[in-house]
């Protein structure tokens, strides 16, 4: 485990000492692949029962299930970066010594992600969710010199969510001041331990806790109405970034509310608990639908989109019972490949048009039959449409919640789903159709780093639709060990 | 010595010091003399932990009160100094509301959490005053980061917020384990060092060091 949390660190050395760009690039990849085959047999382990070491760290289904879309992502990205820092710095966008910023920040955010996975510690796991922020905000403003909204996004990022997380810190004092009184002398904060003790705790006291982590760590998991940072955040950083946070830090944020709820559901009964997430992911998918509707920028309109897909995350924990908690896992793998595929789109639609906005950008398809058609693809997922991976998910936790009787909830969700289907679908359709009456930059296109970065995006593509039609039988095994680790033991 | 603690309650008046100081930030203009404010609130911080310390006779107290003292106290004013002469602000020009008004809300403040924790669901162990001020303490560094328009106090604001909170924890349960603690200073002091070099830059593009310029990013 201690393996898995060095090569990001090292690889993010190496990367910021190396000199040539190119070189840093393909070095970045090698780090990402090789932790990728370090960390194999390490999840593969985890999934079948939970391992500890050095009494911070632990790692069980659900850590291991996070911890592998992490590398995977990583991979992703790091692949998609090579072409998009190189023409970035042709265009001028970044310069030299910004690359190797780019990539040691890149790897060092890699390792803050994992760090949250593993950790055992209820306050390591702040330290590392805070310091994702503090990396992330760093990535995001690195353009400075060219773009002030970069530094604007930055500077709302980091003061939104620093307050908000500290509210997260208040709660992790308090679990820690609840498990005081269950133990009489020291506190406990590992949530091993912690959860063994958890139907002891005083309810009042846990859902105070409980209210300031999910206020805490919901504002970095950009559910509404706490959402504000994330649309300039995800629009403002470079692409292969926002990728990254949309498709996994948002996810390790609510991996975080997660690891709060196994312990605090059997001192406070799930009613209080499933109440609250379903309130604040009925509020997030509402208020994203009508921003999604009216949005002029397709990488907001995405941002806005990762609010209503965090939202029906938070609805599938919310409802509970092991058939939601496995939709809503199966969602978080769902969207986290599914939007960072767009994201990955949208940055090179960006490179060739010089635009983000929806009015400038028109033809996509019969310009660039590739790129578009891979759009197209993403944008029906996330839209939501059969047969993509995400309409399956979505089904299920629609499915299960109909099955405890919460119509109205259901109801409500429908509604907004659908408002949000004809957002995205007619926002991209205007990118995608039509006659293209600007000229575009034309992005250079020779070099092994375009043919690699059209390669993962098609890889993509492809995982996105053969999950809708077809889950495997690992995925399968990884999901219900996840749910395991969150519901306790005894589920299948 | 312990019983000389108790009996003129030593441990209340640090406390209410503490508040007292995050009352002042309201009042106050000059960006130069709110570090200052923020430098002796944290002393006082850093003074309660060792006092609590000695009162109870836990060693590792003694070396948080000291890490407090070193970060809070000492770097993180040096450094938020030198940023708001690097700036060349000094003052805070028409905040959102008047100092008057803001030091009326912040006793108002302090009012609402005295009556609304009057039941008391937290016994804790040295003083009865303490959570409560801490509460209160993040609440004006909360108000103070939505009214003022400087880059510079929102930080500020913020870190009055984290004085508070560690208050919060201390009072609740003698303070964390050491790692964890400098684990969390850590991270707040990376934190600020971001923040204080986005600052700089948000005069620079900007060429004002207003947050009301930013306002690019809507909807």
């Amino acid at each position: 485990m201690i393996t898995i949390l060095l090569i990001p660190v090292v690889t993010a050395i190496i990367c910021y000492l190396l000199k040539g760009h190119r070189l840093t690039g393909y070095v970045s990849m090698a780090g990402s692949l090789l932790l990728a085959l370090a960390s194999i047999p390490v999840i593969r382990d985890a999934f079948s029962s939970g391992i500890s070491e050095a009494g911070l760290l632990y790692m069980d289904g659900l850590s291991a299930y996070i911890m592998s879309l992490v590398i995977f992502l990583g991979i992703a990205s790091a692949i998609y970066s090579i072409h998009y820092i190189d023409h970035e710095l042709h265009v001028g966008l970044i310069d030299k010594d910004g690359i190797r910023r780019y990539y040691g920040l890149f790897h060092l955010f890699v390792f803050t992600m994992l760090l949250v996975t593993v950790s055992n510690n209820l306050a390591l796991m702040w330290i590392a969710i805070e310091a994702t922020t503090i990396v992330s905000a760093v990535l995001i403003g690195l353009g400075y010199t060219k773009r002030p909204m970069a530094i604007e996004a930055a500077w709302k990022y980091i003061i939104l969510c620093t307050v908000g997380i500290t509210f997260a810190l208040l709660g992790t004092f308090i679990t820690y001041y609840a498990s005081i009184s269950v133990r009489g002398t020291e506190g406990i904060l590992n949530w091993t331990e912690l959860r063994k003790v958890a139907p002891g705790l005083n309810p009042s006291t846990m859902k105070l806790a409980f209210i300031f982590v999910l206020v805490g760590y919901g504002t970095k998991a950009g559910l509404a109405p706490l959402h504000n940072w994330l649309p300039d955040a995800h629009s403002e950083a470079p692409s292969p970034i926002s990728a990254l946070l949309s498709g996994i830090l948002l996810n390790t944020a609510f991996y975080g509310i997660m690891r709060f709820l196994s312990i605090v559901e059997p001192s406070t009964g799930s009613l209080f608990t499933g109440n609250l997430l379903i309130l604040f992911g009925l509020i997030s998918t509402g208020i994203s639908s009508v921003f999604i509707l009216v949005q002029e920028n397709y990488k907001r309109l995405l941002a806005y989109s990762s609010i209503e897909h965090m939202g029906i995350i938070s609805l599938g924990t919310g409802i509970g019972g092991p058939f939601a908690l496995y939709g809503a896992l199966l969602h978080i793998l769902n969207h986290s490949i599914a939007k960072p595929l767009m994201f990955f789109a949208s940055g090179m639609i960006q490179a060739h048009y010089g635009s983000t906005r929806i009015d400038r950008v028109k033809g996509v398809l019969s310009r660039l039959p590739f790129l578009g058609t891979l759009t197209f693809l993403g944008a029906l997922s996330l839209a939501g449409s059969p047969p993509f991976n995400i309409f399956i998910s979505e089904f299920t936790i629609f499915k299960a919640g109909a099955d405890k009787g919460l119509w109205p909830v259901v109801g409500a969700f429908l509604v907004f789903v659908v408002v949000v289907f004809y957002g995205i679908l007619s926002g991209f359709s205007r990118i995608l159709f039509g006659n293209s009456e600007t000229e575009t930059q034309g992005l250079r296109i020779e070099g092994s780093g375009a043919v690699l970065q059209r390669f993962v995006m098609f890889v993509m593509a492809a995982v996105v639709l053969i999950l809708g039609i077809w889950i495997p039988d690992f995925i399968d095994s990884a999901i219900w060990s996840g749910v395991r680790s969150i519901l306790g033991e005894g589920v299948r | 010595m312990k019983n000389w603690i108790e009996v003129f309650s030593i441990v209340d008046f640090v406390s209410v010091g503490i508040l007292l100081t995050a009352v002042a930030l309201n009042g106050m203009r000059r960006l130069e003399s709110s570090v200052k404010a923020y430098a002796v609130n944290s002393w006082l911080l850093s003074a309660l932990i060792g006092i609590v310390a000695f009162m109870i006779g836990e060693s590792h107290l003694y070396a948080a009160s000291l890490v407090t003292f070193i970060s809070k106290g000492v770097v993180i004013p040096i450094f938020l100094r030198k940023i708001v002469r690097e700036m060349k602000v000094t003052h805070e020009v028409e905040p959102y509301i008047s100092n008057a008004l803001s030091l009326t809300i912040s006793g108002l403040l302090v009012a609402i959490v005295y009556a609304s924790l009057k039941e008391g669901i937290f016994i804790t162990g040295f003083s009865r005053n303490v959570l409560q001020i801490s509460l209160a303490v993040i609440l004006i560094g909360l108000f103070t980061m939505i009214t003022r328009r400087k880059a510079i106090t929102q930080v500020i604001g913020l870190l009055f917020m984290e004085n508070g909170l560690f208050l919060a924890g201390f009072s609740l349960t003698y303070g964390m384990p050491m790692i964890i603690e400098l684990g969390v200073l850590f991270d707040m002091l990376m934190g600020i060092i971001i923040l204080g070099i986005f600052a700089v830059q948000i005069k620079r593009a900007f060429a004002s060091s207003d947050l009301d310029k930013l306002t690019i990013l809507k909807g």
